[in-house]
C-alpha cells in the first residue's frame, strides 16, 4: 500500500470518526424522536465506515467481519425491531422535550467532548502505534455524549438511542484498539444490542399502557419521602 | 502588474454583473420546485433597472446615516471582492490588503450601517428587523471566529489563496474531518447570514415575521436598488469565500493568460449555480424555524465548528 | 463436562417453562433445574476445594472459555443455591389464582434465564463475555422487576435498565481497554488468568482506565454509593424470590467481576486499587447506613441494607490481604441471610398486602410465622451475634485492626452499629409495636391479599431451608467450605 492511499484511507477514517462525533451531538440535540433514530442510524453506518477502512488500513479480515456486523444489525434490525415491538408508543410524540434546553445542552456536550480528548489522546499514545486516526478520543466522546443523552432526555426512544450510541463510541474506539478480539465475542455484542432493544421496546410499551405516557423520565414515584404517600394511595 | 489590476477589476464585473443573476435563479428554481412557472432569472436586472429610474423618498426626520448606508451596503462587497479569489487561484493586486478576517469585518461594517439606518427612520418593523438580525449576527459571529481560526490552524495563514490550496494538496487533506466539518459548519452560516431558509424567509412578505428584509422597507428608488444590490453581492460574496476559499480551489484560473481568467468565470458559475441546487432542495425541504429555535440552529453550527477544530487536534 | 451441564440446564428449563401446560409444570421444572444446578454446583465446588479440577476434562481449547477457581466455584454455589431456595419461595408466592398462566410461564422462563446468566458469570473466563452475560443478567432480569406491572413496578425496572446498561456501557469500553492493554504486553490469551500472567508488561495507564471504567460501569449493577440510585427502587418492586435473587446474589456476582480485577492491578506499579475499593466501599457503607433510618418500606430497607453489604465486601477488599477471607466469608454470609431476609419480607407482603412499614404493627400476633422471619432476618443482616453475617464482619474487623486501619475499620464498625440500629428500629416495631392511636389495622389488599396469613407451605420449606445457613455458619464453618473460602481468598491477590 502506497502512502498515499494510506494517508488517503487514514483521512476518509477521520471523516467518518469527524462525522460520527457530528451525530453524537445532534443525538443529545435533536429535538424530534424520528430524527435521533436517524442519527443513529447514521451513526451506526460511520461505524461501519470506519471498521471498514481500518479493516483496509490493517488488512483485518476480523474489521471487515465487524464492520457487516454493525451494518446488518444496527441500521436495518434495530429499527425493524423497533417498529415491531412498540410502533405506536415509540413513534406517538413527534416532537421531544428535554430537561436542558439545547443550547445549553450542546455547551456541555462540548465540554464533554473537549474532556474526551484529554482522556483519550493518551490512551491512544500509550497503545502504540495500532491506533490511528481519531478513534480513541472520539470514541470516548461518543460513549460521554451517549451518558449525557441519558440524563437529558426524558423520552423512551431518545433514552434508548442514547444507550446505543453509548455502545457504539465504545465500539468506535474498540475498533481502533482492539483489532483482534474474537469474532464470537463480536457476535455476542451485535446479539446483545439488538435483545437490549427488544427487552426496553417491551418495558417502554409496559409503561405507555399502564402509565399513558413515553416521557419516561418523568415517573418519579418512587422516592423515600413519597414512598409512604404512593402506598397509602394505591 | 497593469494585468493583475485588471483581473482585479474583472473580478469586481463579475460579482457585479452576475450577482442578480444568482438570485434569478435561486427564485427561479425554487419556484419550479412548487409547481409554479415563476418570473424570468432575468427578473432582478429589470427590478434595479426600474428602481434606478425612480424617485427616491427620504423621510424627514432621517439623518445622515440614512442617505450614506446604501452606498456602504453597495461598496463594502465590492472592497471584500478585492481581497478574495472569484476567478483566479492566485493573489490579485488588492489581495494584499487584508485576510479573511479583513472581508469578514468589511461585511460587518455594511451590517453595521444597514442596522443604524433601520432603526433610524423610527419606523416600527425597521428596529425589530434590526434587532433580530443583531440577535442572528452575534449568533452567527462566535462560528465565523472558530471557522476561521480552525482554517487558519489547519493551513497555517488565514489569507485566502493559501488556504484553499491546503485543502487539496494532497487530495487526501479534501476528505479530512476538520475540511468537512468546516464546509458544513459555513454552510448553515450562509444560509443564516443569507437569510435563507431556515433562519429567514428572503421571500416572506409579512412585516412581523421579516429578519433582513425588513431592513430595507423604508428605502425606495435608488437607495432601494443599492440596497437590493449590495446584498445580492453580499451573497454572491459569501458564496465565492465557501466555494473557492472552503471547499475547493477548482475551476479557479491558475494560468496568468486572459483566457485562463475568462475560462474561469463560467466554471466558477457553474460551481454556484451547482451549489444553488443544493440551496434549492435544503430550502425547498426545510420550513422557516421559529425566532427562538434560530439559536439552537446557530448553536448547531458553533458545535460543527468546534467538533471540526477538535477533530483537527484529535489528528494532531 | 458438568461444568457445561450447569449452563445447559437452566437454558432448558426455560424452554420448558414456556410449555404451555398445567400450572404446577414451569414452577414445577424450575424447582427440578434449581436442584439439578444445586447438586452439580456443589460437586463442582467440592472437587475445587479439594484441589481438583473441573475443566481439565473439556480439553485444551476450551480451557480460553471456561475456568473454575476457588473464588467462581465460591459465586456458583452460591448463585445454585439461592437459585434454588428462590425457586421454591416462587412457588407459594406466585400460587394465587388470580395470576394468568401466561404470566406464570413468563416468569418461570424468565426465571431460568436469569439463572442461567448468573451461573454464567463465575464459568466463563474470557472478559468480554463475561461482560455479555453481566448484560444478559440485566436484560433477563429486567422483566422479572417489572413483573407487577404497576406504576412503581415499571418506574424501577426503567431505571434498573437504564442505569445499568448505562454502567455496561463503560464497563464495554473498560473491557476493550483491557484487551488493548493485553495487546500492548504483546498478547497471550485473554482470560482471567491470562490477564494476571501479562498484567506486569501492560501499561499502567491502560490497566487503570480500565479497571476504573469497569469500576464504575459494573459498580452501578453492583449499587455502590453514588451509583445505587436504581437500586432501592428495582430491589424492592420485584416480587419478593426475584428480590432474593437480585439482591442476595446478583450484586455479589458483579462484585466477583471487579474482585477478578485486583490481581491484575496489584501488578501494576502505583495502582491504588485497594485505595479505590476502600473509599468507594466506605461511602457505600455510610450512606446507606444513613439511609436505612429513613425508609418507609421494608423491602427497601433490605434494599438498602444491600448497599451497605456491597461496600462492607468492597471495604474488607480494600483493608488489604489479611482482610480477604473475611470479605468472602461476608459474600457467603450475605447471600444466604439477605436472601432470607427478602423471604421473610416476602412472607410478610402476603400476609399483609402492604410494603409500607407504618402500616404493619403487631405482626408476630397477626402471622407469627412471618413476623418470627423478619426478626431473624433483621438481625441476621445487621450482623447480630451468633449469626453468619457476624462472624464475617468480625472477621474483617479484626484483619482491619491487626492490619493498622484504624480509621478504615473504625468507620465501618461505626457504620455498621448505624445500621444495625436503623434496621432493627423497624423491624422491631413492625413485629412487636401496638398499632397506632385510631388508625384501623389495614385490610390484606393487592395482588397478595388472597393469600391472607396463611403461609404456603412453600414458602414456609423456603424459609426453613434459608435459616438452615443463616443459623449454621454463625457457629460451624465446614471444613470443605473453609478451604474454599481461602481458595477464593487466594484469587484476590496475585
Amino acid at each position: 500500500m502506497s502512502d498515499a492511499t494510506r494517508q488517503l484511507i487514514e483521512n476518509l477514517n477521520a471523516l467518518a470518526a469527524g462525522l460520527f462525533l457530528l451525530t453524537a451531538f445532534g443525538i443529545v440535540a435533536m429535538r424530534q424522536a424520528r430524527g435521533c433514530l436517524m442519527l443513529f442510524i447514521a451513526q451506526s453506518l460511520l461505524l461501519a465506515v470506519s471498521a471498514a477502512l481500518l479493516g483496509l488500513r490493517f488488512d483485518s479480515g476480523h474489521l471487515y467481519g465487524v464492520a457487516l456486523v454493525n451494518l446488518i444489525s444496527k441500521p436495518i434490525i434495530v429499527p425493524w425491531l423497533l417498529r415491531r415491538v412498540a410502533p405506536a408508543e415509540l413513534y406517538t410524540r413527534r416532537e421531544v422535550d428535554q430537561v436542558l434546553n439545547i443550547p445549553t445542552a450542546l455547551l456541555i456536550a462540548l465540554a464533554l467532548a473537549i474532556g474526551a480528548y484529554f482522556l483519550g489522546i493518551p490512551l491512544a499514545k500509550a497503545v502504540g502505534p495500532s491506533s490511528v486516526g481519531p478513534n480513541v478520543p472520539i470514541g470516548i466522546a461518543g460513549l460521554l455524549l451517549g451518558a449525557f443523552t441519558l440524563t437529558v432526555r426524558r423520552e423512551a426512544l431518545p433514552l434508548l438511542i442514547g444507550l446505543l450510541a453509548m455502545e457504539n463510541g465504545a465500539f468506535l474506539a474498540g475498533i481502533s484498539i482492539a483489532h483482534d478480539l474474537s469474532m464470537l465475542v463480536e457476535l455476542a455484542i451485535a446479539t446483545d444490542g439488538l435483545i437490549i432493544v427488544f427487552i426496553v421496546g417491551v418495558l417502554v410499551r409496559a409503561v405507555a399502557k399502564q402509565v399513558g405516557t413515553t416521557a419516561v423520565g418523568e415517573l418519579a414515584s418512587l422516592r423515600e419521602a413519597a414512598a409512604r404517600n404512593t402506598e397509602r394511595a394505591a | 502588474m497593469g494585468e493583475r489590476i485588471f483581473y482585479n477589476v474583472l473580478q469586481v464585473i463579475t460579482v457585479m454583473a452576475f450577482a442578480p443573476l444568482v438570485s434569478g435563479v435561486l427564485a427561479r428554481l425554487k419556484e419550479m420546485v412548487q409547481s409554479k412557472r415563476g418570473p424570468s432569472i432575468f427578473q432582478p436586472y429589470r427590478d434595479l433597472w426600474k428602481l434606478f429610474h425612480k424617485d427616491e423618498i427620504v423621510s424627514e426626520d432621517s439623518s445622515w446615516i440614512f442617505r450614506f448606508t446604501p452606498y456602504v451596503v453597495f461598496v463594502a462587497p465590492i472592497f471584500v471582492t478585492l481581497l478574495i479569489p472569484v476567478l483566479t487561484s492566485y493573489p490579485l493586486f488588492f489581495a494584499f490588503m487584508g485576510d479573511m478576517l479583513g472581508g469578514g469585518f468589511v461585511l460587518a461594517l455594511a451590517g453595521f450601517f444597514a442596522t443604524l439606518a433601520a432603526v433610524d427612520t423610527a419606523n416600527p418593523y425597521g428596529p425589530i428587523g434590526a434587532s433580530r438580525t443583531r440577535m442572528v449576527g452575534f449568533l452567527a459571529e462566535p462560528v465565523f471566529m472558530i471557522v476561521f481560526f480552525t482554517v487558519s490552524f489547519v493551513a497555517g495563514s488565514t489569507i485566502p489563496y493559501i488556504v484553499q490550496q491546503k485543502w487539496v494538496t494532497p487530495i487526501a487533506n479534501f476528505f479530512a474531518p476538520s475540511h468537512v466539518l468546516l464546509v458544513l459548519a459555513f454552510l448553515m452560516l450562509i444560509l443564516a447570514e443569507g437569510g435563507r431558509i431556515p433562519v429567514d424567509n428572503p421571500t416572506g412578505h409579512f412585516e412581523l415575521a421579516m429578519i433582513d428584509e425588513s431592513k430595507s422597507l423604508e428605502y425606495s428608488g435608488r437607495g432601494f436598488a443599492l440596497m437590493k444590490w449590495g446584498g445580492q453581492m453580499k451573497f454572491f460574496v459569501l458564496l465565492c469565500i465557501f466555494l473557492n476559499v472552503l471547499v475547493t480551489p477548482w475551476g479557479l484560473a491558475a494560468g496568468q493568460t486572459l483566457g485562463d481568467v475568462l475560462l474561469a468565470m463560467p466554471l466558477v458559475l457553474f460551481k454556484i449555480f451547482c451549489f444553488i441546487l443544493v440551496l434549492v432542495f435544503i430550502e425547498s425541504s426545510l420550513a422557516k424555524l421559529r425566532l427562538f429555535r434560530i439559536a439552537e440552529f446557530l448553536g448547531a453550527a458553533f458545535v460543527t465548528s468546534v467538533a471540526a477544530m477538535i477533530a483537527q487536534v484529535f489528528l494532531g | 463436562m458438568s461444568v457445561l451441564i450447569i449452563l445447559l440446564v437452566p437454558l432448558v428449563a426455560a424452554a420448558l417453562a414456556g410449555i404451555p401446560a398445567r400450572r404446577p409444570w414451569a414452577s414445577g421444572v424450575t424447582v427440578v433445574a434449581c436442584l439439578i444446578v444445586l447438586a452439580l454446583a456443589a460437586r463442582a465446588a467440592w472437587i475445587v476445594a479439594a484441589g481438583g479440577s473441573v475443566t481439565a476434562a473439556l480439553g485444551p481449547a476450551w480451557a480460553n472459555w471456561v475456568a473454575v477457581d476457588g473464588l467462581s466455584a465460591l459465586i456458583l454455589v452460591l448463585v445454585a443455591l439461592i437459585a434454588t431456595t428462590a425457586g421454591i419461595f416462587s412457588v407459594g408466592y406466585l400460587a394465587h389464582e388470580s395470576l394468568a398462566r401466561a404470566k406464570l410461564r413468563l416468569y418461570h422462563a424468565n426465571y431460568n434465564l436469569f439463572v442461567f446468566s448468573m451461573l454464567a458469570i463465575p464459568l466463563i473466563a474470557e472478559p468480554t463475555l463475561v461482560w455479555i452475560v453481566v448484560e444478559l443478567t440485566t436484560l433477563a432480569s429486567a422483566l422479572l422487576v417489572s413483573f407487577e406491572n404497576t406504576r412503581e413496578a415499571l418506574e424501577a425496572a426503567w431505571k434498573y435498565v437504564v442505569l445499568s446498561l448505562m454502567g455496561a456501557g463503560f464497563a464495554l469500553f473498560g473491557f476493550l481497554v483491557l484487551f488493548a492493554a493485553m495487546h500492548a504486553a504483546g498478547g497471550g490469551t485473554y482470560t482471567w488468568t491470562g490477564l494476571v500472567a501479562a498484567a506486569p508488561r501492560m501499561p499502567p495507564l491502560l490497566v487503570q482506565t480500565a479497571f476504573l471504567l469497569i469500576l464504575i460501569g459494573l459498580g452501578t449493577k453492583v449499587g455502590l454509593v453514588p451509583m445505587h440510585t436504581w437500586l432501592p427502587d428495582a430491589h424492592s418492586q420485584a416480587p419478593s424470590p426475584v428480590c432474593a435473587l437480585l439482591s442476595g446474589i446478583e450484586t455479589t456476582s458483579i462484585l466477583y467481576v471487579i474482585l477478578r480485577l485486583f490481581p491484575v492491578m496489584q501488578a501494576v506499579p502505583g495502582a491504588h486499587a485497594e485505595t479505590w475499593a476502600l473509599v468507594l466501599g466506605l461511602i457505600s457503607v455510610g450512606t446507606a447506613a444513613f439511609l436505612l433510618l429513613q425508609v418507609h418500606d421494608y423491602k427497601r430497607l433490605f434494599a438498602f441494607s444491600t448497599v451497605e453489604h456491597m461496600g462492607v465486601i468492597l471495604t474488607a477488599v480494600g483493608l488489604g490481604a489479611s482482610a480477604h477471607y473475611g470479605a468472602m466469608q461476608q459474600i457467603v454470609s450475605h447471600a444466604v441471610t439477605k436472601s432470607f431476609c427478602f423471604f421473610a419480607a416476602g412472607a410478610t407482603l402476603l400476609a399483609v398486602g402492604t410494603r409500607d412499614i407504618a402500616a404493619v404493627r403487631g405482626l408476630i400476633r397477626r402471622a407469627p410465622a412471618a413476623g418470627a422471619a423478619l426478626v431473624l432476618g433483621g438481625l441476621g443482616i445487621t450482623g447480630a451475634p451468633p449469626l453468619a453475617v457476624f462472624l464475617s464482619e468480625f472477621a474483617i474487623l479484626k484483619a482491619g485492626i491487626s492490619q493498622g486501619h484504624y480509621v478504615g475499620a473504625g468507620l465501618l464498625a461505626l457504620f455498621i452499629v448505624i445500621a444495625f440500629f436503623g434496621v432493627m428500629l423497624h423491624v422491631n416495631r413492625m413485629v412487636f409495636g401496638a398499632p397506632e392511636n385510631g388508625a384501623a389495622e389495614p385490610e390484606p389488599s393487592g395482588p397478595h391479599g388472597a393469600n391472607g396469613s396463611r403461609l404456603p407451605i412453600s414458602c414456609a420449606l423456603a424459609l426453613i431451608l434459608a435459616a438452615v445457613p443463616v443459623l449454621v455458619l454463625g457457629v460451624y464453618i465446614p471444613p470443605p467450605l473453609r478451604a474454599l473460602l481461602a481458595q477464593a481468598a487466594a484469587a484476590l491477590a496475585r
